[in-house]
């Protein structure tokens, strides 16, 4: 291709400046390609300098200052961090509800997700429709799904007593009670893992038949193919949505503030979410200051558990062809 | 060759991007109109099939009356429109006129995300408006904005239910203790299922904090700066809730509650519950929805026979976001929207109560019926309505209150221990 063109070039190119010409391509043939490449991903380099890194340092810079959006910016030093630590008693009640979402949440939907890809992956006629079926809820979105539940989870007319009424359990009030607000919102977590499961799926194909023969000759059951086969081959799988459904959960936001009443995170701040709070501090009280520390707070929170993931995954996640390390 | 058109097409789609993001600022509202009448932006939240077209009818009619100023309508969800406002005030572009919270004028004013309107009020201005209302809207002897419209609670009682009870209909309950005797003889129960219940303190438009104010004569959480959480009054208050659903039973108010989701079913209009708290605008769901039901409205009753019916208030306020580009004309245009033509005209298609004295009163006596007869009692009752606009001291003490209240009524805490940590946990917000 390359050659085809040089040849292809008019000759008078070369003619009139050939020294020059060729140094010129030479040198600048690396910057050009260089630049353009810049000029590719200029709209995403404008987009992450302009509207996602500036606004951090910004953010960064005013969790040490009184910022209102409006009115204030001193410099306070670290009063906001003091403030969340000594005096916010409600900084602690968001920290702890999200810590108690983040801890049942991600193992429930995983565990959740696994189960149903591996009952899902079975030969069987019409798994495609159940495949469907199980996927359908996580294609529904926001606060549609929020508004469905709330009338699902419903003290006395909703579905969910109902059905429980059938069996003889009197059903908790759910969305009311203190007590089980979180675990409704679990409940509702649960019921959307197809998107996890889709992923679950696919990694399940994935796996080589041939394993699973060699080990049933061996006299390997189903627990033990499960244990030492299928999980092992889909572990950077699990690990991946550990990762990405840890920080997705202490992101936790719209459900409290559609759920609960005028967005307050009751009853009783059993939903008060670390997030709500923050937005709460930011755009009710216009303390932007200390919600920018709140928000960064989270990311160092954020950070740390990620780091440690990332640490204990080299214990149990298993690539293929790859070194454990 | 190939490089060559990567660099072209690398540029022309950095140009394009470039001319994305400055695109708007041709199309930025346009300050005059053809005809050179400056632009007014008038931002509210009113964009039901009800109310959108009263405001716009409001509108027109300022337009059409002046040869220099055109008020242009945006509309913008409630919720959105605060964030919306308080980053266009930072950016320096806001509207011009705002619909906004009663309740919190002064944060706005101390955070400077609304203009002083001092210079274009005076007294004869001031007087046109309600006093409870005024109050809300004045910051350190400034003026900030100009009351638009406001609201109050009533107890609406079924007149059918009272006769059959034995109750005179035209004697509404005065006291708690007689709201709690006649909303024993309402009851109607089959074996555990009450057919029709009473009354409940806490169903309809009124909360818990409503009630420790109306026991504690009409004392708010915090006056004139002093916390006034743990007082044996609301306490009291609290005690007095908690017998409530201990008599009815928590399963039969949670039943009865999820019910409450849509207008047709409303329990008061559908005459499950018999007095029923809510607001003036209430009657509209009476009208268009309980043709035949026969009812009555009446103050609030009051803690004993000494003090007084207090309800609790809330409503909206028209201001001019801080840096709008013209003050003066806003101002114009919040006088008329302010003054007893709009009020009056937003009052009678809304039958909302408004903060226009004249305007009210106007159409308290043009109504007939029993529009007449809620109007009427809603425009008396705001002598006995409190306003409880937020200190800037305390920016968010409700959300110190608030989980406390819920503890105690479910019964996690006692009223006291409740009230006493409430304010301790409020005292600790208080900002210099």
């Amino acid at each position: 291709m390359k050659t085809t063109e040089t040849i292809r070039q008019p000759e008078s190119a070369y003619l009139h400046e050939p020294a020059a010409a060729s140094k010129r391509s030479k040198l600048s043939k690396k910057t050009r390609d260089t630049l353009t490449g810049y000029l590719f991903i200029s709209p995403w380099l404008v987009g992450f300098f302009g509207l996602t890194l500036g606004p951090l340092l910004f953010s960064l810079f005013a969790s040490f200052t009184d910022y209102n959006i409006t009115s204030k910016m001193n410099f306070v030093g670290f009063q906001n961090y003091r403030t969340m630590f000594t005096l916010d008693d409600l900084f602690w009640t968001s920290l702890a509800n999200t810590l108690y979402y983040v801890a049942f949440s991600v193992p429930l939907t995983t565990a959740g997700a696994i189960l149903l890809a591996l009952l899902l992956n079975q030969k069987l006629k019409g798994m495609k429709v159940f495949r469907t079926i199980y996927y359908l809820p996580s294609i529904l979105s926001g606060v549609a799904v929020y508004f469905l539940w709330m009338q699902l989870l419903s003290p006395s007319t909703g579905l969910v007593n109902t059905v429980l009424a059938w069996v003889g359990i009197e059903g908790p009030a759910w969305l009311f009670d203190p007590e089980w607000t979180k675990p409704a919102l679990l409940l509702m977590k649960m019921w959307s893992v197809g998107g996890g499961m889709l992923l679950y799926l696919a990694s399940l194909q994935g796996v080589s038949k041939e394993m699973y023969e060699a080990a049933e000759l061996d006299g390997a059951g189903l627990w033990q193919r499960l244990r030492y086969i299928t999980l092992p081959m889909i572990s950077p799988i699990i690990f991946f949505d550990v990762i990405t459904s840890t920080i997705g959960a202490f992101q936790i936001f719209q459900e409290a503030y559609v759920m609960t009443e005028s967005g307050s995170g009751g009853p009783a701040n059993s939903l008060l979410f670390y997030n709500l709070h923050m937005w709460n501090n930011a755009f009710k009280v216009f303390d932007m200051g200390y919600a920018s520390a709140m928000a960064w707070l989270l990311f160092i929170i954020v950070m740390i558990l990620t780091v440690i993931n990332l640490k204990l995954g080299k214990r149990w996640v298993y690539y293929e062809g790859g070194d454990r390390k | 060759m190939d490089r060559k058109r990567n660099l072209l097409l690398a540029v022309l789609l950095f140009m394009g991007f470039l001319a994305g993001c400055s695109g708007n600022e041709n199309s930025a509202q346009a300050e005059k109109t053809e005809d050179g009448k400056v632009v007014v932006d008038f931002w509210t939240f009113w964009g039901s099939e009800t109310r959108r077209p009263i405001i716009e009818k409001i509108i027109a009619n300022f337009n059409e009356s002046q040869d220099d100023i055109h008020v242009k309508h945006t509309f913008l969800p409630w919720g959105d429109i605060w964030t919306k406002n308080l980053a266009s005030v930072a950016a320096g572009n806001p509207a011009d006129v705002i619909i906004n919270d009663i309740n919190t004028v002064s944060q706005r004013a101390e955070n400077q995300q609304v203009e002083d309107l001092s210079q274009y009020i005076d007294e004869s201005f001031e007087k046109q408006f309600y006093p409870h209302l005024w109050e809300t809207v004045v910051y350190q002897d400034k003026t900030y904005a100009v009351p638009f419209n406001t609201d109050t609670r009533l107890l609406f009682y079924n007149k059918a239910a009272f006769k059959e009870a034995g109750l005179d209909p035209e004697a509404p309950p005065q006291t708690w203790e007689e709201l709690e005797e006649y909303a024993k003889k309402l009851d109607v129960k089959t074996g555990n299922q009450y057919e029709r219940i009473g009354f409940y303190p806490l169903w309809g438009s009124i909360g818990a904090s409503s009630w420790m104010t109306n026991a504690d004569d009409g004392k708010g959480f915090i006056e004139n700066g002093k916390l006034a959480i743990d007082t044996p009054r609301k306490a009291e208050a609290l005690h007095w809730l908690l017998g409530w659903k201990e008599r009815l039973g928590e399963k039969t108010v949670q039943t009865y509650q999820a019910e409450f989701g849509s207008e047709q079913s409303n329990p008061f209009i559908a005459g499950k519950v018999a007095m029923w708290v809510d607001i003036g605008t209430f009657y509209t769901q009476i009208r268009d929805y309980g043709q035949d039901l026969e009812f009555g409205v009446a103050p609030l009753p009051s803690f004993d026979e000494d003090s007084g019916h207090w309800a609790e208030g809330g409503g909206f306020v028209a201001e001019i976001p801080k840096g709008a580009d013209h003050p003066e004309e806003a101002m114009e245009f919040i006088k008329y929207l302010t003054g007893p033509e709009g009020q009056k005209y937003w009052a009678m298609k809304n039958f909302d109560n408004v903060a226009n004295i004249e305007a009210a009163e106007a159409v308290a006596s043009e109504l007939t019926g029993d529009e007449q007869m809620v109007y009427q009692a809603t425009v008396e009752n705001l002598q006995q309505t409190k306003m409880f606009p937020v200190p800037v001291e305390y920016p968010d003490y409700h959300s110190r209150i608030n989980p406390v209240v819920d503890n105690i009524l479910l019964g996690k805490i006692s009223p006291e221990e409740g009230l006493k940590k409430a304010e301790s946990d409020v005292s600790k917000l208080k900002r210099e």
